[in-house]
C-alpha cells in the first residue's frame, strides 16, 4: 500500500473518462498516431489531443520523439498501482471475512458442543470479552 | 462462496455467512466482535483500539498491528448512515474512500455486501460520482485483462 495516493488518483480519474479508456484499449494493441487514434471518435484532433495530455500527465502513455508523427505508446506499467491497490483491498476483505466467518461459528457453537462461552442465556453473547 | 467484481475505483465483495442477520449487523458495529476479524492475516485489532458509535457522523476507529514487527496502521472513519440491520456506510478520514455495507436476510444466512469506492476530488458530486462509477462498471474486466497482459515483454493484441 505504499503507492502515492496522488499517483492513483491521477489514474483513476484519467480512466473514468470513456474515451480515454477506448484509447487505452486502441494502444494496448500497439503504438499509435494521433490521427489513428482519432479515426474512430467524433472529435477534432485538438480534442483528442487534450485527452492524450492527460494521458500523459499521469504516465499512461508516452510519446516519441521520432518523425512528425509522434506516435503514442501505452507505458502499461503505469496500470500496476492501480491493479495492485485493487488487488490490496479485495485481499484484507478476504481475510477480514474468513476471520469473521471462524468468530460466527465460535459463538453459535451449541453449548454442548464444547468449553465454548455460549449459556442458556442465547446463543450469541454479543458482548464476549476478549482479552487485548 | 466469496465473490469479487472489481473497476479501476470501485470493489465489491460479497459473501454469505451462516449467521443470522442481526448477528452479523452486530459483528460489524460492536468492538468485542470486530477485534476478532478486522486485521487481515497477520495483522491484530486490539479491542482497547477500536471506538465504534454506530450513527450518522460517529465516529469508527481501529488500530492494525503487524503482528510480526509491531507497525501499527490506525484507520478513521466516520459513519455517513446506519440503518440496523440493514447497511452501514463509513468514509474514511485519510483515504476519502467509502465503504457501504449491505447485509441480506437470507433466513438463517446472511448476505454481506462490500462495497468500496474511492473517489478522487474532481469526483465528490453526486452527479459525477454517478457517471464515474457507471463507466468505472464497464471497465472493470477490461483492466484486468490488460493488466495481466500487459506485464510481458512482447505486448500481445489483447483480443
Amino acid at each position: 500500500m505504499a503507492v502515492a495516493q496522488d499517483q492513483l488518483d491521477a489514474t483513476f480519474t484519467a480512466l473514468a473518462d470513456p474515451t480515454r479508456r477506448a484509447i487505452v484499449a486502441r494502444l494496448a494493441q500497439g503504438d499509435a498516431t494521433v490521427n489513428e487514434l482519432a479515426a474512430p471518435f467524433d472529435l477534432t484532433l485538438p480534442g483528442i489531443s487534450k485527452h492524450l495530455k492527460v494521458l500523459e500527465r499521469c504516465g499512461l502513455i508516452s510519446r516519441t520523439r521520432r518523425a512528425q508523427f509522434r506516435p503514442c505508446h501505452l507505458e502499461a506499467g503505469a496500470l500496476d498501482p492501480a491493479a495492485a491497490w485493487i488487488d490490496d483491498h479485495r485481499r484484507i476483505w478476504a481475510e477480514r471475512f474468513d476471520k469473521l466467518d471462524a468468530h460466527l461459528h465460535e459463538i453459535q457453537r451449541a453449548p454442548d458442543d464444547g468449553p465454548g462461552p455460549a449459556s442458556a442465556a442465547g446463543p450469541a453473547p454479543a458482548n464476549e470479552r476478549i482479552r487485548q | 462462496m466469496s465473490d469479487t467484481t472489481a473497476g479501476p475505483a470501485e470493489l465489491v465483495f460479497t459473501r454469505v455467512f451462516e449467521a443470522p442477520r442481526e448477528l452479523v449487523f452486530q459483528c460489524m458495529t460492536q468492538p468485542e466482535h470486530l477485534t476478532h476479524f478486522w486485521g487481515p492475516a497477520g495483522t491484530s485489532a486490539p479491542v482497547g483500539h477500536i471506538t465504534v458509535d454506530a450513527r450518522p457522523g460517529g465516529p469508527f476507529e481501529t488500530v492494525m498491528i503487524n503482528d510480526a514487527d509491531g507497525s501499527r496502521y490506525p484507520t478513521r472513519a466516520v459513519f455517513d448512515e446506519v440503518v440496523e440491520p440493514e447497511r452501514l456506510v463509513w468514509t474514511e478520514s485519510h483515504s476519502g474512500m467509502t465503504v457501504t455495507v449491505t447485509f441480506t436476510d437470507l433466513g438463517a444466512r446472511t448476505g454481506v455486501e462490500i462495497r468500496q469506492v474511492r473517489v478522487p476530488d474532481a469526483f465528490r458530486s453526486p452527479e459525477a460520482q454517478a457517471g464515474f462509477l457507471t463507466s468505472l462498471d464497464r471497465f472493470a474486466r477490461y483492466l484486468a485483462a490488460l493488466t495481466a497482459r500487459a506485464g510481458g515483454p512482447g505486448t500481445e493484441p489483447p483480443r
